[in-house]
């Protein structure tokens, strides 16, 4: 579907944007690509839907479909085949949610006759069918990401390019979107997804790509990734009050604060029994039990020093 | 053949009604005390020359460093509206815009200065192609500006001084090298019909000077495509 060889990329002020990255993904698959800001997530998903030109290294769309080392443009009919949701949810702000589906849907080949009905499908999908006849101006980020997705979808592209695709989303619209989005796997449709959720890129990727300052430090599946990792469970344990004992658990490092204790452990809930003896010890009553399991993210922290928020490494793209 | 950038910039222009009334109502202010006074017609006519072409050309690259800069032009380009025709799509329907925007203005300068009917059919044809040129230039300054400050000023500068190339500012002298550029303007038209509009009894066959501005408006045409991939590609000017 897509292969992407020794790419890079390189700011106007000399700053690199992106090293030698290689990555592919065939029909069906959804890579994930994290990061922090500026690590070149962005700047990937712009050269692979064809926005920014490729100088250097090798794209290739779609079976013998187009190279950008061909120097050709890439043409409409090549990017009727893309379905992108970039990361600023732009639109025509005096036109209705409609008139912008269907303006977008007919630049990827749909009449209004069977874009239409798609698009209230996805609005209704969305939770943006009481809004589809007012202006776009007046909607909300949530509202205009929502559209953007509809929008990416109408023409049930092969190829899925979304940056940062739930960021504004409400948890219903999240779970419609995943929902959808594995049943446009199912079909064959490839995605190429930036994210800096753990939990959703987890959940629907195929395989993981961790760039950093425009490099990739590591890729595969995630649970492939986590199982080689091993990390640590954190357990947060809501309490009454505060204590000055010092609380020990064999094999964790447990630190008291104000109203919480936080217990970080290589052995996951295996401690628990322990920890909550030795909590109790202290006088303390137990409110709540938060047991947080090593993530994407925490693999990234480890491998990279870098947390996926972190903006110290922020950048011009993103 | 559906044109949907045209379409867009029509139905946008009818949701933004407060402007549309401004677009009418401010060149009226400008033009109705000048064409009711006794200002010399060549005067005259200059100050409607710069107005119809800062009109259209500043209409034209505003707008787009705007659309630029928020990332819409780069979703169109993403979503495969081809660059040339985005920029014939979007030229064609702003200058037609602000021809009907300016109809108001023009007609009160012929009310104002007893132009004959003649001469505001002319002017018509003239208006049309000059806005069409001053849209133009206006979507080439935006293609080098990177900012909407850059594009204000590579839009005024340009454009006063293709007006000046026109011969808007000084009398033409025949058998010069200006008066050889002056022919090939694609303001020099509307100057002149402005300038027969100003003073009807010096009016004299504008249409004959319609033919080599057009020549010249097509060779431009031929920068299309590479102005709209500036425009909708900025990484590639950047």
């Amino acid at each position: 579907m897509f292969e992407v060889a020794g790419l890079s990329y390189t700011y106007s002020s000399g700053r690199a944007g992106l090293a030698n990255v290689s990555l592919q993904a065939g029909p069906g698959e959804r890579v994930v690509i994290m990061g922090p800001n500026g690590s070149g997530k962005s700047t990937l998903l712009r050269l692979v839907s064809t926005e920014l030109p490729a100088p250097r290294g090798t794209l290739r769309l779609f079976e013998s479909g187009w190279d950008s080392t061909s120097r050709r443009l890439a043409s409409r009919r090549l990017r009727g085949r893309l379905g992108v949701v970039q990361d600023q949810a732009v639109h025509f702000d005096e036109l209705t949610g409609m008139e912008n589906g269907l303006f977008f849907a007919e630049l990827y080949g749909v009449g209004e006759p069977e874009a239409e009905p798609r698009l209230a499908a996805l609005f209704s999908n969305f939770g943006i069918e009481a809004v589809r006849d007012v202006e776009v101006g007046e909607y909300s980020y949530g509202m205009r990401k929502k559209l953007l997705l509809a929008e990416a979808l109408v023409h049930d592209p092969e190829l899925l390019i979304l940056d940062e695709p739930t960021l504004g989303l409400d948890p219903p619209s999240q779970a419609a979107f995943l929902e959808i989005l594995e049943d446009r796997s199912a079909c064959g449709t490839c995605s190429l997804i930036a994210t800096n959720e753990p939990g959703l890129a987890r959940r629907v990727a195929t395989n993981v790509v961790f760039l950093s300052k425009g490099e990739v430090v590591a890729q595969g599946a995630p649970e492939e990734l986590l199982e080689g990792f091993g990390g640590k469970t954190t357990i947060e344990v809501s309490v009454t009050g505060h204590t000055a004992d010092t609380i020990a658990v064999e094999g964790a490092t447990v630190m008291a604060q104000q109203g919480r204790i936080v217990a970080e452990s290589e052995m996951g809930t295996e401690i628990l029994p322990d920890l909550t003896i030795a909590i109790l010890a202290t006088g303390l009553e137990i409110l709540r039990i938060n047991v947080r399991e090593p993530d994407l993210a925490d693999l990234f922290t480890t491998l990279t020093g870098l947390h996926i928020a972190d903006s110290s490494v922020r950048g011009e793209d993103g | 053949m559906s044109f949907p950038i045209w379409r867009t910039e029509w139905l946008i222009a009818r949701r933004r009604r407060r402007l549309m009334v401004l677009n009418t109502l401010i060149p009226l202010l400008l033009v109705t005390p000048i064409a009711y006074s006794a200002a010399p017609a060549a005067h005259a006519a200059a100050t409607f020359a710069v107005l119809f072409t800062l009109f259209g050309t500043f209409g034209s690259s505003i707008p787009l460093i705007r659309d630029g800069e928020s990332g819409l032009l780069g979703r169109l380009g993403v979503a495969g509206v081809s660059p040339g025709g985005f920029l014939l799509q979007r030229v064609a329907a702003t200058a037609t815009l602000d021809l009907c925007q300016l109809a108001p203005s023009a007609a009160v300068i012929a009310l104002g200065r007893g132009a004959s009917s003649s001469d505001l059919l002319a002017l018509a044809a003239s208006a049309t192609l000059g806005l069409f040129a001053a849209n133009l230039l206006g979507a080439f300054t935006a293609a080098v500006a990177r900012s909407v400050a850059e594009g204000a000023l590579f839009a005024a500068v340009s454009a006063l001084l293709l007006l000046h190339l026109s011969g808007t500012f000084r009398p033409s002298v025949p058998g010069t090298w200006q008066a050889t550029v002056e022919g090939w303007m694609p303001f020099r038209p509307l100057h002149q019909s402005l300038l027969a509009l100003a003073a009807p009894s010096s009016s004299s066959g504008v249409h004959s000077h319609l033919l080599p501005p057009v020549l010249a408006i097509f060779g431009i045409l031929a920068f299309t495509g590479m102005v709209g991939r500036a425009l909708m590609q900025p990484g590639l000017r950047r």
